[in-house]
């Protein structure tokens, strides 16, 4: 039995091809069954989401070429795209290395931006579906269950989804970073918009207890403030509330500063020098640059936050690497397993060994029998044969439902009575 | 004793070694290892100073050696202190290889030392002595505590000023936790260092009726204390990064303190 897998992905396709293949979930069930025709694919699933699309089969020993281009055909026809727009941008995977792509896919290891969670849902989904159209036998069942179990290491074990990747969170995080926890934290709102909302969210996830809404129009102030059950703040009196906040989130529309290095200077003092992180997510900015260069005060623009985004991202592709060596011994492990699972060698082996003893027999034999004539010894040949057969035919179909039902272990007791190496 | 000594050298180098990779590779099973072997080399080291009483029969306080290995085990007491309290395994960087450096060099040390008559603490008092020095040396262990947190500020304050990331930001306790280590063990080390000179004033006048020798150690500790004094009382305004400076200042004046004391000699001499 083998693992084919054929895809494409961010990487390897541009978004007009990827969104001609893509499946909706209702296509996706319908598509299965046309995929897994028992003979050469056995098994099927597809993930389908807006990064990637791949399908991964299970087929019979030797069938991979053929499943190969079965897959290929599938999609051209399923999809109504030609084969020529789509083939130059996929990749084939075989066996232990479509075990590892599958391990990566669901890690967030091949994802566009590494450690991004969606994915791990997306397999599962992807997987759902299969089961609902039941083509998902015993391999995907194995497979995808490593595969999540893998992704659960991967995100326990490794730094990978450690660090912020979103303005909102990199902004909890910079909180953090300066105050450790931000239980108790008091936010100020300077100015409303959709960032900044989504910034005051997080960052009240995050323990901020007290949330000030300053806003030139005072009755915005107060629907935002109901909003996060904070309080609505006068905007005029911007300096003794800066005193009062730990972190200030500015996006007013206003062209010139709103904060000033004077004011900040007031507020620090009045503070006794407790820090102050200011995110100004406002273009153009709210926030005078001077501000960032006291002591105490912490200025981040959009730009900043891009950049700490940019070095997050960096240091998840470092905890990538530990990722990968944790994929790549469990693709080690999964091979293993499927190895001791795969029923096909053995029942070969055992017929060659039922066959060898019989023929050594007979030629031990054959010299007492005297002259036979050659349709004679077609028959005895045939007895011996049909024989061998006759005794090996229940253990094989037995052999074969201790492998449809997954008990490695009986089948690993088969080889040892039969003296058959793996 | 001897070979305890040697085995909690050992150990503190094995804890050093782990601190240091647990906070380049961010692994907590090296923090595990570290925090192990410290407690071992802790306890053989401890085991060390109190065979060294007992087969000597003084306070183990006496040789330069002696007083390395004490300061060496006062830092472990006072790294495990801050540990407890702030969960700031970073500490463990700057702490741990100076543990190690200290019983390493006390070891070297302790074959040239030699009984100075001068620091036999006899006559009236005689058991302020090691009360003084007992309390001098955990204060500079808090004063190195609070110089490693002040160090690791200004680095984690720098990066957040210039908006440049490296490898700091990303395993560095947050800024106001390290500025809460170095605050508070500032201040703990600010009581001890009083209570030290106090209790040293004592001492001296009792037994010889002088307070002050014009020494070196008693300079730097004046001025040490002096600069502890600002450091606390302007903690309000000054804090962040100019504490933190103030914080390796007084590192650098607790330095001065020792070697001033072995080369320019003096009443205080420790060899």
């Amino acid at each position: 039995m083998s693992i084919i897998l054929v895809g494409l992905n961010h990487k390897t396709a541009p978004v007009e091809v990827r969104e001609r293949l893509a499946f909706t979930d209702d296509a996706c069930a319908e598509s299965l069954h046309a995929l897994v025709d028992g003979e050469i694919i056995r098994e099927g699933l597809i993930v389908s989401t807006c990064n990637r699309v791949e399908i991964l089969t299970a087929t019979g020993n030797e069938r991979g070429a053929e499943a190969t281009s079965r897959v290929s055909d599938f999609l051209s026809e399923m999809r109504h795209v030609p084969g020529a727009m789509f083939s130059p941008h996929l990749y084939t995977h075989s066996d232990s290395n479509a075990v590892r792509h599958v391990f990566r896919v669901a890690s967030s290891l091949d994802s566009m931006v590494v450690g991004e969670p969606q994915i791990l849902g997306q397999v599962r989904h992807a997987y759902s579906l299969a089961v609902a159209a039941g083509t998902a036998g015993r391999i995907m069942h194995r497979l995808v269950h490593s595969a999540l179990r893998v992704a659960k290491r991967v995100r326990t074990e490794t730094g990978i989804a450690a660090s912020a990747v979103s303005i909102s969170f990199t902004a909890v995080e910079l909180g953090r970073k300066i105050f450790g926890s931000l239980k108790g934290a008091t936010v100020l709102l300077v100015g409303a918009g959709e960032m900044a909302e989504l910034a005051a969210l997080h960052l009240a996830n995050a323990g901020a207890s007290r949330i000030l809404v300053a806003n030139r129009t005072e009755r915005a102030a107060h629907i935002l403030a109901d909003k996060f059950g904070g309080e609505a703040v006068d905007f005029q009196n911007l300096t003794a509330h800066l005193a009062e906040a730990d972190i200030v989130i500015c996006s007013t529309a206003a062209t010139g500063y709103v904060i000033t290095p004077e004011m900040a200077g007031a507020a620090r003092e009045a503070r006794r020098n407790r820090p102050i992180f200011i995110i100004d997510i406002s273009v153009p900015r709210n926030v005078d640059p001077a501000v960032g260069k006291l002591d105490n005060l912490f200025v981040f623009d959009v730009d900043d936050l891009e950049a700490v985004i940019a070095s997050n991202i960096r240091e998840r592709e470092r905890e990538a690497e530990r990722a990968e060596s944790i994929v790549e011994s469990e693709v080690l492990q999964f091979d293993q397993a499927l190895r001791n699972l795969d029923i096909g060698p053995t029942v070969g082996a055992l017929r060659t060994r039922l066959q060898g003893i019989a023929d050594e027999e007979y030629k031990r034999q054959r010299a007492r029998l005297g002259a036979l004539t050659p349709e004679q010894e077609r028959a005895v040949e045939h007895l011996l044969k049909s024989t061998v057969n006759k005794i090996s035919h229940p253990l094989i179909h037995r052999m074969r439902r201790s492998y449809d039902t997954g008990e490695a272990d009986n089948i690993r007791a088969w080889r040892e009575s039969f003296g058959i190496e793996e | 004793m001897k070979p305890f000594l040697y085995f909690a050298l050992a150990a503190y180098v094995v804890a050093a070694i782990h601190s240091i990779l647990a906070f380049v590779n961010k692994r907590r099973a090296f923090e595990r290892v570290s925090m192990a072997s410290l407690g071992v080399g802790f306890a053989a080291h401890t085991a060390a100073i109190i065979i060294d009483w007992v087969q000597d029969g003084h306070y183990p306080l006496f040789y330069l050696h002696e007083t390395i290995s004490f300061l060496g085990w006062t830092l472990v007491i006072a790294y495990a202190l801050a540990l407890s309290r702030y969960r700031a395994q970073a500490l463990g960087v700057l702490t741990l290889p100076l543990v190690a450096a200290l019983v390493f060099v006390s070891n070297i040390a302790r074959e040239s030392s030699n009984l100075l008559p001068g620091r036999d603490p006899d006559g009236s008092a005689a058991w302020l002595f090691p009360i003084h020095t007992t309390l001098l040396l955990f204060a500079y262990a808090a004063f190195i505590v609070a110089f490693a947190a002040s160090v690791m500020y200004l680095l984690q304050e720098r990066e957040l000023k210039l908006k440049t990331f490296g490898a700091f930001f990303h395993r560095l306790p947050s800024l106001s936790t390290v500025d809460d280590i170095g605050s508070t063990s500032a201040s703990v080390g600010f009581t001890l260092l009083t209570l030290g000179i106090v209790t040293g004033i004592i001492w001296s006048s009792a037994r010889s009726g002088r307070m002050w020798h014009n020494d070196p150690i008693e300079f730097f500790a004046l001025i040490t204390w002096v600069l502890y004094l600002t450091l606390i009382h302007y903690r309000a305004q000054w804090r962040g990064r100019k504490a933190a400076w103030l914080g390796v200042a007084g590192f650098a004046l607790v330095l001065c303190t020792f070697v001033g004391a072995m080369l320019l000699g003096g009443y205080h001499v420790l060899s």
